[in-house]
């Protein structure tokens, strides 16, 4: 093998190399503008003062919702159609749940059944 | 049923006496910290009656709550006093809660069933509405140290939503 034809073989792989670069990075690109490819996102639910806040939520479809216990006594995050519940949070203590499933997902306290609030997955 | 009624009608008075005669008084930090523990443990002492007397599930649940969020109160208001080195100085407003929570108990003792449901749903109304207007009328304008302010605050929402749970199981009820 001489030299010429060494250095075809070597750039025609670095050429490859570079392409396949390329399209990866174009399509992490579109994912990133792209809603279907959005990344999921953590938000979060504060309970404190017999009250979920924010008392309505709007998520995508996959992200992941974490209730966080702030108040002194235990509370829970329950769908009303039995879709999640969570255990009883002590105080301090969080929950997460990914929001799989799309549509309104109105739910409550079943300790403090006055504590209302809803979770749409989009 | 005759002693029923008036055993009621002897509840409600001696709740309604609690609001004129909170507007009348200016305890100090000392004397509130006693008012907020007394409160809670009226309210603990007749949830632990109605776990054992109560017929309805709901609202022996709902006895099972006002124990668990008064007893986490007393627990706040024990730690901070102690924060604050502050011993709790019994007064006549403390002193009445008391009484009164012990009368309410022997009058719910008679009571069974259906009628004992719906005798401690009703005072829990009542005692809840009598509690929220000490907590606006006696003690948040006099509380002095911010953290004591602060923890009674903190509590007014729970008191606020206990009664309309309580509210929502009388309405059940009847």
């Amino acid at each position: 093998m001489n030299a010429t034809s060494r250095c075809s073989l070597w750039c025609f792989r670095q050429r490859g190399a570079r392409a396949g670069l390329l399209a990866v990075s174009t399509a992490f690109a579109i994912g990133a503008v792209s809603p279907v490819f959005a990344a999921p996102r953590v938000h979060e639910v504060v309970i404190e003062g017999m009250q979920f806040n924010p008392a309505t939520l709007e998520v995508n479809q996959g992200d992941t919702v974490v209730w966080t216990n702030r108040d002194f006594f235990p509370h829970n995050a329950t769908a009303e159609d039995g879709a999640f519940r969570s255990n009883d949070l002590e105080p301090g203590q969080s929950w997460r749940f990914r929001a799989d499933t799309k549509g309104d997902f109105p739910y409550f306290c079943s300790l403090h059944p006055t504590m209302k609030a809803t979770l749409t997955v989009k | 049923m005759n002693a029923v009624v008036k055993g009621l009608a002897a509840i409600a008075l001696a709740l309604l006496a609690i609001p004129a005669f909170a507007q009348s008084t200016k305890p100090n930090d000392a004397q509130i910290a006693a008012i907020v523990v007394a409160a809670n443990q009226v309210d603990i002492d007749a949830g632990k009656l109605a776990v054992k007397h109560a017929y309805d599930p709901e609202v022996k649940a709902f006895a099972e709550r006002m124990i668990t969020d008064h007893t986490a109160v007393n627990k706040q208001a024990t730690a901070l006093v102690k924060k604050l080195n502050v011993t709790p100085e019994e007064n006549e407003l403390s002193k009445s809660l008391k009484a009164d929570g012990a009368k309410t108990l022997d009058k719910l003792r008679e009571l069974k069933d259906g009628q004992f449901d719906r005798a401690y749903i009703d005072n829990e109304v009542k005692y809840h509405q009598a509690v929220l207007e000490v907590i606006d009328k006696t003690l948040l304008p006099n509380a002095q140290n911010a953290e004591l302010k602060e923890l009674i605050t903190k509590v007014r929402p729970a008191i606020e939503a206990h009664l309309k749970h309580a509210e929502q199981l009388q309405a059940s009820l009847k």
